[in-house]
């Protein structure tokens, strides 16, 4: 039994090192996934809206104020690391002051819209005491009435939009149905700039991956990689994300580790045709660094 | 044109024409399938927020509290006694419950406030719990849209229905699936605009099979208070209500049955 497994492993070995089922994942395996989940992900952003998302959730609350003929209207996105949602645009004079303000995730409306992952209208706000003393505090305007929709798609939440008091009356149905157009409108700008943080936080994985010891140099994580994605240009793609990670927060520690491999990239036999290309896209990698 | 998702709009009165039902059975009296009217004997669980044990609304039925904790993937049921509702909204689900099934026991599931990424598994512990606890019904006022859960929810979706516990789940009408919500074996339940708890309607065509009271309906909200509120999360602890009457004068009753005479006395039933 022994004798069998251990020839199963070798004759894997033999047929595909890195094929599915062929033993235990080895670290060339796991910083090869990482790099074609980099380089697919890449590519999918490639094909979506630019990076800068804000001008865009800017026009959607703009345009949700004067649609739902409201007061304010603004959108919190969850932000990760702090675990908190936290109000980046808004539109209407009642809405500017909530910029800023962060509420914790299934605390408050906007927290619990976002967590629930259901809309919720609730009319004479004011009725609750508690709540209208912390938005007033927080904001510096107490509305009568709100309507929060979440901004999901199937990844999962990534922000409220709230509209705040329908000057023609209370929010009905048909005002719930027609917010989360204009939220889902938010939440593929969104997707798109959050999949291009995604890329730098993957690529971060893999560059720390490349640190430490018993990882495989590398010029040969990059050969089978390249190996693994170049039926659908994802290296192309992966060598942009480098790019513009790199340039555009030059932070020392990661430059360095950068440059190692988009270095390693240029001199792979499957890049040459570019060379140059890549590299050119960072100023300080042309300087030396 | 807009293709809006319209869960809601079968059930608005200038659709409902469409909803005319003439069950093979006709319609069934209420006070048959409700006897009482009180719930008296039925567990109702609350998936939500957490519920306030002392506001009035929920008169003094709330037997339990617990919550999910999250670890990573793994989620493990804690007591929550003392802790409360830190939105308002699972107060506000368990006071409809109640103002319909007075005598019913309430036990309040908190999931809410869980790190976003465990979610669809904070709720499917959740779910989980509150069947092996012996609930009849269990109110989920909220869903998930993450692919990745679709199967353990209709997994434990089917294991609720053939373990006796009705599960009645408010539609998002956030485009797109989600889960639990509309799959056949829960009770799917949007809002109409008809402004009385009375009234609930069954729709032939599904996913969404019901539509309850849910447009400004007057709800109990946290620190003892009361707010006006819209939306399908409200609409379904009224049918929660519902069921558990149904529960209470019917113990023999699965959930399929319990389903059906809900359509049979549903308003547009003749």
């Amino acid at each position: 039994m022994t004798d069998e497994t251990a020839g199963g492993q070798e004759a894997g070995a033999d047929s595909d090192p890195r094929g599915p089922g062929s033993g235990p994942r080895s670290g060339a395996d796991a910083l090869i996934e990482l790099l074609a989940g980099l380089a697919e992900r890449t590519a999918i952003a490639g094909r979506m809206l630019p990076a800068t998302t804000e001008p865009l959730l800017r026009s959607i609350v703009e345009a949700t104020v004067t649609l739902f003929d409201a007061e304010a209207a603004s959108i919190a996105l969850h932000e990760a690391v702090e675990d908190r949602l936290v109000f980046r645009v808004a539109a209407g004079a009642a809405g500017a002051g909530a910029i800023g303000v962060s509420v914790k995730p299934g605390e408050g409306i906007a927290g619990y819209v976002f967590a629930a992952g259901e809309p919720l209208a609730i009319a004479d706000v004011g009725a609750d005491p508690r709540w209208g003393r912390d938005a007033a505090a927080r904001t510096g305007y107490l509305p009568r009435s709100i309507l929060a929709v979440p901004l999901v798609d199937d990844e999962g939440s990534i922000g409220v939009l709230e509209i705040l008091d329908r000057r023609g009356g209370s929010f009905g149905l048909h005002d719930i149905e027609l917010a989360t157009v204009f939220a889902r409108q938010a939440t593929v700008a969104l997707r798109a700039g959050r999949l291009e943080q995604d890329v730098a936080a993957i690529l971060r994985s893999a560059l720390a991956s490349f640190t430490s010891a018993d990882t495989p140099s590398i010029q040969e994580t990059i050969d089978l990689a390249i190996e693994r994605v170049s039926h659908d240009d994802g290296m192309w793609r992966l060598a942009d994300a480098v790019a513009r990670v790199a340039g555009g927060h030059p932070d020392p520690d990661r430059v360095e580790l950068v440059v190692e491999l988009l270095e390693a990239l240029e001199r792979h036999p499957g890049t040459r045709a570019a060379r140059g290309r890549v590299a050119a896209r960072i100023p300080f990698a042309r300087e030396g660094l | 044109m807009i293709d809006l998702p319209a869960w809601s709009q079968p059930f608005l009165a200038a659709n409902r024409a469409t909803l005319e039902r003439r069950g093979p059975w006709g319609r069934v009296g209420r006070d048959w399938a409700f006897g009482d009217g009180t719930g008296k004997g039925v567990v109702v669980a609350i998936v939500d927020s957490g519920v306030e044990v002392d506001h009035p609304a929920v008169g003094g039925r709330l037997t339990a509290s617990v919550a999910v904790e999250l670890s990573g993937d793994a989620a493990t049921i804690v007591d929550a006694t003392g802790e409360g509702d830190v939105v308002g909204h699972g107060t506000a689900v368990a006071g409809i419950v109640h103002a319909l099934a007075p005598a019913a026991e309430l036990v309040s599931v908190r999931v809410l406030g869980a790190d976003n990424r465990g979610r669809g598994a904070a709720f499917a512990a959740a779910i989980e719990w509150a069947v092996e606890a012996g609930a009849g019904v269990v109110n989920l006022s909220l869903s998930s849209r993450s692919e990745a859960y679709h199967g353990l929810f209709h997994d434990l979706a089917d294991d609720a229905y053939f373990a006796n516990c009705v599960l009645v789940c408010a539609a998002n009408n956030v485009p797109g699936a989600s889960y639990p919500s509309l799959f056949a074996a829960v009770v799917s339940t949007a809002a109409h605009e008809v402004p009385d708890p009375s009234i609930w309607f069954y729709n032939p065509r599904p996913p969404v099979e019901f539509a309850a009271h849910g447009v400004d309906v007057d709800v109990a909200w946290r620190g003892g208070s009361r707010i006006v509120a819209t939306g399908n999360s409200f609409a379904a602890p009224h049918l929660a209500g519902y069921v558990a009457r149904i529960r209470a004068a019917h113990p023999g009753a699965t959930p399929f049955e319990v389903k059906t005479i809900l359509a049979a006395t549903a308003d547009n039933a003749r």
